[in-house]
């Protein structure tokens, strides 16, 4: 199935994602480690009393989390899709090209450090997200343009390296340190402050919006390069462009929540299957269905060993590796 | 003569106390619904008197047995917030050795009480256990526990005073090999009942130890902690490469003392007179050993 980039398919398919968006939320909303009736989830999200333990539980605790995985979801499958687009590669992911551990690596260099940079370990995880994308950038331009499959290796051989500086730095730092990081490193919605949410959500939004911008330039992209330019596209700047949006975008994610792996992968390839590769579908397709697929993910990961955790990148990792594979596979075959 | 004695009113506004890593808390006076994430604490708690005010701990909280019927949080690292806020508890509290800062930090913004131990060695365990005591307005008790304590500590200091001081390498896990760092409880329970553990110079907590430098630095004495974990048994370790080549282990001078050596509660004194009688026992008989067959 898939949907004709109409203005009146697009905003249908818009509403019905939405509304599963709402759904699924609200069902995440739901389900925890403590039993809440719907009766009681209701009156918990809409009334007077702030201070009962179902209002702090749903308000507090379940509500922060679904936003931030909707966001978190949403900014990591959007960074997904366009990776894959400029890549022309159907196997790129912040995940695969190295940013989500340059982001890790910047917020364990801060821990590190610490002091009074460890309080700003999100801001260093997003510098060192921009710093590695710009370095596989340069590792994979050939002659003033992007060649796929260089920046492809650029990208994985870069994650490696960082890993390794990575795992260096953990056996220098504190127990008590990388017990925390250790979590962080398999992402990690838990942690969130009202004042992360306010940051990012406008963040992701305008990023989203910006990119969007450069919808039909992506299509034309997908031609090659070459093809590209003879069409009049920029193709230097429009690269440019949704490459910085995009590991900003990545870079946010990273700093507020770990490495939370596949989804860019998983959610921009499911988002094919129905709607096809035009990215004025694709690209909001993919924001919605990457909130979706965040959101349940992680509530799969908060109450399936209930009342412990799991870090959601473990379940992100259970879907997307076999997805990775079998796009792998296909590629080859 | 008379004692004049100033029986101070209980307050009805909440205490900010500093707790013990340095964080603000808004402690109740009497706090009757306590949730504790360390097992340390829970024995503490209720080895104060304290276990019916327990409302919630955690998974691995196995001490007293009455302990395990707790409705319990989750683990140490990743407790379920929503499970904490919905006991209701007046405080929260946990152990920097075991717990994460994020767990706090989450705590604070819940407005959730948590009052914060840390123990870096037996005398820090000690204080550990008395000011919970003081906290939680059983001070005189925890005073009674702690002094029964530290008569015990000094019993085992003057026995092992003037023994030999045999070298020990303390296993925490075994592949890789991991030991305990200088600032630990466990090394200080080591040093008290009269070893010397051969990783007191390694730096952090847990450090990871190479087989051939723990071979270099040759330990009399190798230590295990018998945890249900811990499956292998100490024969396994004669035929394991690298391993077998210890002299303590040619020598069977391996033992399991109880697991609660990583527990700083009152249990890791048990724990620390075990390791003195174990280290003891291995210089009698080491004594008597081939020399006295000669």
């Amino acid at each position: 199935m898939i949907v004709k980039p109409t203005r009146r398919n697009v905003l249908g398919l818009m509403a019905v994602l939405g509304a599963s968006l709402v759904i699924v939320s609200a069902g995440a909303l739901a389900l925890g480690g403590v039993h809440l009736r719907l009766g009681e989830v209701w009156s918990g999200l809409l009334g007077a009393d702030l201070h009962s333990e179902v209002s702090i539980i749903v308000r507090q605790i379940r509500l922060p989390r679904i936003i931030l995985a909707a966001l978190v979801g949403a900014a990591l499958a959007v960074s997904g899709t366009v990776l894959q687009a400029l890549l022309r590669n159907p196997l790129a992911d912040p995940y695969v090209l190295g940013v989500s551990s340059g982001a890790a690596l910047g917020a364990i260099i801060a821990l590190w450090v610490g002091g009074r940079l460890a309080a700003a370990s999100p801001l260093m995880a997003f510098g060192g997200a921009l710093v590695t994308i710009a370095w596989v950038y340069l590792l994979g331009r050939r002659g003033g343009r992007l060649a796929s499959y260089t920046l492809l290796l650029a990208g994985v051989i870069t994650a490696s390296f960082l890993s390794a500086i990575i795992l260096f730095i953990l056996t220098l730092l504190s127990t008590r340190d990388v017990r925390g990081i250790a979590f962080w490193l398999m992402g990690d919605l838990s942690v969130v402050t009202d004042v992360q949410l306010r940051i990012l959500g406008p963040a992701v939004a305008l990023a989203i919006g910006a990119i969007y911008f450069f919808a039909k330039d992506l299509n034309v992209l997908l031609l090659g390069e070459q093809e590209a330019a003879y069409l009049g596209v920029n193709v230097a700047r429009v690269e440019a462009s949704t490459f910085l949006l995009a590991s900003f975008l990545t870079g946010m994610a990273v700093s507020v929540s770990g490495a939370i792996g596949y989804l860019g992968l998983l959610v921009p390839h499911l988002g094919r299957m129905i709607v096809g590769s035009d990215h004025r579908t694709l690209l909001p397709t993919a924001a919605l269905g990457g909130a979706i697929v965040l959101v349940i993910s992680d509530t799969l990961a908060r109450t399936i060993v209930s009342p412990a955790e799991l870090p959601v990148g473990a379940v992100t990792a259970l879907a997307g590796a076999p997805v990775f594979i079998y796009l792998l596979r296909r590629a080859a075959g | 003569m008379g004692l004049i004695v100033f029986s101070s009113a209980t307050p009805l506004f909440p205490r900010i106390i500093t707790d013990q890593t340095g964080r603000r808390v808004d402690v109740p006076e009497n706090p009757k619904r306590i949730i504790s994430l360390a097992p340390s604490i829970t024995e503490t708690l209720y080895a104060l008197g304290l276990g019916d005010r327990i409302v919630g701990d955690t998974e691995y909280c196995d001490y007293p047995p009455e302990a395990r019927l707790k409705p319990h949080v989750g683990a140490l690292l990743n407790p379920s917030l929503e499970k904490i806020v919905a006991l209701k508890p007046d405080l929260v509290l946990g152990i920097a050795e075991a717990n994460r800062r994020e767990t706090a930090d989450q705590l604070d913004r819940l407005g959730v009480p948590l009052y914060g131990l840390t123990a870096h060695s037996v005398e820090e365990t000690l204080n550990s256990i008395e000011d919970l005591g003081k906290v939680l307005g059983r001070g005189a008790q925890a005073h009674e526990l702690v002094a029964g304590l530290r008569r015990r500590v000094d019993a085992v200091k003057q026995e092992v005073e003037h023994a030999p001081r045999p070298k020990v390498l303390f296993v925490v896990w075994y592949r890789p090999l991991i030991t305990a760092g200088p600032h630990t409880f466990i090394a200080d329970a080591i040093g008290i009942a009269g070893g010397i553990s051969i990783s007191d110079d390694l730096a952090g907590e847990w450090p990871r130890l190479s087989l051939e430098d723990a071979l270099h630095r040759d330990p009399d004495i190798i230590l295990f902690p018998k945890s249900e974990s811990f499956s292998p048994s100490l024969d396994e370790f004669q035929q394991l490469a690298g391993w077998k080549d210890f002299r303590a282990v040619k020598d069977h001078r391996m033992y399991f003392v109880p697991d609660t050596i990583n527990r700083p509660s009152p249990r890791l004194i048990d724990a620390m007179e075990e390791v003195a009688r174990v280290l003891h026992s291995e210089q009698k008989s080491t004594a008597r050993g081939p020399e006295s067959s000669r």
